[in-house]
């Protein structure tokens, strides 16, 4: 156990939390303002706990539960991600000690901007899955029968590779992105709910693919079975909303709070579907066109 | 599977976004960049003389009829498939340096700023000194309001005359800055983009070098338009038609009237009649 810092002589006695509110998809947000007891080393979900456990605003008026999400409380499953005085990060980690260095006068939370709001603080991450579904982020394996130990790889590979498979899908990178816009559709009178679905499925294929998405197809494409889909996974990058989409902002590798080198992971891309580009243009076009007679 | 049928019929863009997206790529580089850095470099060759600077401009004109060419398939054709993506490129990113104010996200907010900048910028720059087109009529129209300022025969006299104004010197001097700064760091972007630099240490190596790349241009740049206001018309008006009288009887020049001031104080005002002349006077030199 790490000793608690020791106390300071003017500790709060109460801390003031600004969260920005939402009854429900598509509804109007507003401002809630609470004041919670302060005790040491808080992070944003214990205020978000206490918060639930009082349910009282400032003006004392009763109001229903922030809503919110959280899962391994240790920062890597993700989702307890939102805006934390105005930056993203996950809440899990967030201390309310350093929090208050940097702003003593309140805490301000807010859902992630780039996502649909579910409720509160809660939000849709379907586009994000969907991503990593456009490049098939994972290895083609049916286990039907045995294929034996699998290959082993270079030490150099093992290093390149960790890295990039510590993303959680957090989704910091796509709140950071210049590049990447909030997608929100509704259900039209008269749609079914495939119609509608449909509709959402093919604006999520065709907007920006984003960085988390680019650098797992990175690290498929050089796993010794997963390389099995990296033309697929450069089709898809090459497709729209793929890598070129980037505008090198480079937000996202600043933000990832696993570090993971996002910058070398577009590049990379960048390289490889430029070789794929110039090879399709020699080999492949005609074959291409076969195919979507095909279709 | 839905995604197959639900696909809608999409854009143009959105099909071919990739091959669009990389073609945009590359006019910043070429031909935009590198006509930028040979532009410049001639520009401020003016420092160095009125004479030097005809010299190169004559050169350049040495194509005649290619010209015309030359400038739409490689210069204006590639800008404003260049300069119409770019502006639809700005406009869909959603810039947030207020809360990410990281240094690399303001080099991204100011690559669209001075690209549009250097949109308006060269939309009128271009008017303002060729006029876009030649038909006589057009350039007529231009020159009484004070664009198509530029003639190729009396190079620097033309250029110092149309940056009288505090406007247009103003006006030049931000934009050519606006380019300079828009090509250094496209130069860097473009490196990520096909993938040239990759590892963080390399990007950050290739920043450097590109801002190196960007500064020296900024000194070229800056001579060019220092060259182009501090010129007197009057006195590089006279070395100019020295050069033509003797070029003409050399027989490196053909004679002109759009190229050259008018009335013109070698060929005299009725001009058009004297050319046939002039031309059959030097073809005998040129055997
Ligand atoms: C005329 C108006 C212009 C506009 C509106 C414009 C706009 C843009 C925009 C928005 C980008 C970012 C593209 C992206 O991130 O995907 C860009 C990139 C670039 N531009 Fe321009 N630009 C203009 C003129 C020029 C000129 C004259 C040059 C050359 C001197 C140039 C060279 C470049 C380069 C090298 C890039 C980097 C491409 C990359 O990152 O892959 N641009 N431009
Ligand atoms: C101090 C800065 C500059 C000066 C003094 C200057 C001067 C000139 C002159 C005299 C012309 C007329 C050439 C002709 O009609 O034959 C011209 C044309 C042109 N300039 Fe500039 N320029 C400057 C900066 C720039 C910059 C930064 C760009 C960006 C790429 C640029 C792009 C062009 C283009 C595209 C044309 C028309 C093409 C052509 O005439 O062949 N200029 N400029
Ligand atoms: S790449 Fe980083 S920021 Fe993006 S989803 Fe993965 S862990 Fe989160
Ligand atoms: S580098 Fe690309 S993916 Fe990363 S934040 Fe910038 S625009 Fe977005
Ligand atoms: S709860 Fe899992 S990352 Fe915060």
């Amino acid at each position: 156990m790490i000793a608690p810092a020791p106390l300071k002589q003017n500790q709060p006695s109460q801390i003031r939390v600004r969260v920005l509110r939402q009854d429900g998809p598509g509804q109007d947000p507003y401002w809630q303002l609470f004041d919670i007891d302060y005790e040491r080393e808080m992070n944003v979900i214990s205020v978000l706990q206490k918060i639930a456990a009082k349910a009282t605003t400032v003006d004392g008026k009763k109001v229903s539960p922030v809503a919110w999400d959280c899962g391994c409380l240790e920062e890597v499953c993700g989702s307890c991600t939102m805006v934390i005085n105005g930056r993203v990060r996950q809440s899990c980690s967030a201390l309310v000690d350093r929090l208050l260095q940097d702003n003593p006068d309140e805490i301000v939370l807010q859902p992630m901007t780039k996502f649909p709001v579910v409720r509160d603080l809660l939000i849709d991450r379907q586009r994000l899955f969907n991503s990593l579904k456009r490049v098939k982020a994972w290895v083609p394996v049916d286990s039907y029968y045995n294929l034996g130990p699998g290959e082993r790889l270079p030490r150099v590979d093992q290093e390149r590779a960790y890295p990039l498979s510590q993303c959680m899908s957090c989704g910091c990178c796509l709140e950071a992105c210049p590049q990447f816009n909030k997608i929100e559709l509704t259900q039209e009178a008269g749609e079914t709910q495939e119609q509608f679905e449909a509709r959402k499925q093919a604006a999520y294929d065709t907007a920006f693919i984003g960085a988390h998405a680019i650098s797992q197809a990175m690290l498929f494409n050089q796993h010794p079975t997963g390389k099995a889909l990296a033309g697929e996974r450069l089709d898809a990058l090459m497709g729209p909303g793929g890598v070129a989409t980037c505008g090198n902002a480079q937000n996202c590798v600043a933000v990832c709070p696993k570090e993971i080198p996002l910058t070398t992971s577009i590049a990379r891309a960048g390289r490889a579907t430029t070789v794929a580009a110039i090879k399709n243009w020699f080999e492949g076009s005609g074959e291409k066109k076969e195919q979507r007679v095909g279709e | 599977m839905t995604s197959v049928t639900a696909t809608p019929c999409t854009s143009f863009f959105t099909r071919h976004e990739f091959a669009i997206r990389r073609l945009h790529s590359l006019t910043g580089i070429v031909p935009l960049g590198a006509y930028m850095v040979v532009h410049l470099t001639t520009n401020a060759s003016l420092l160095n003389g009125t004479a030097t600077f005809q010299r190169a401009v004559y050169a350049i004109h040495s194509l005649g009829a290619l010209l015309p060419i030359v400038e739409w398939g490689l210069i204006f054709a590639p800008l404003l498939f260049h300069a119409i993506i770019g502006v639809w490129i700005a406009r869909t990113g959603r810039s947030n340096t207020s809360h990410y104010t990281y240094a690399n996200n303001r080099r991204y907010k100011w690559q669209r700023i001075t690209g549009l900048i250097a949109f308006v910028y060269l939309m009128m720059h271009v008017w303002h000194l060729h006029g876009w087109v030649h038909f006589s009529h057009w350039v007529e129209l231009g020159e009484r309001y004070g664009f198509a300022q530029f003639r190729p025969y009396n190079a620097a006299s033309t250029m110092a005359a149309a940056m009288a104004s505090w406007f247009w010197k103003a006006f030049y001097l931000i934009g050519m800055w606006a380019c300079v700064y828009h090509f250094a760091n496209g130069l860097w972007t473009a490196g990520i983009t096909w993938g040239a630099w990759i590892s963080a240490a390399a990007q950050q190596r290739a920043s450097k070098v590109c801002t190196a790349i960007g500064l020296v241009l900024l000194v070229v740049g800056t001579s060019a338009w220092w060259g182009a206001i501090s010129t007197d018309p009057v006195a590089a008006k006279l070395i100019e038609d020295q050069m033509y009288e003797a070029n003409l009887k050399a027989g490196v020049v053909p004679p002109s009237v759009e190229k050259r001031t008018q009335p013109d104080p070698v060929l005299g005002e009725a001009a058009p009649a004297v050319a046939g002349e002039a031309e059959a006077s030097v073809a005998p030199a040129s055997e």
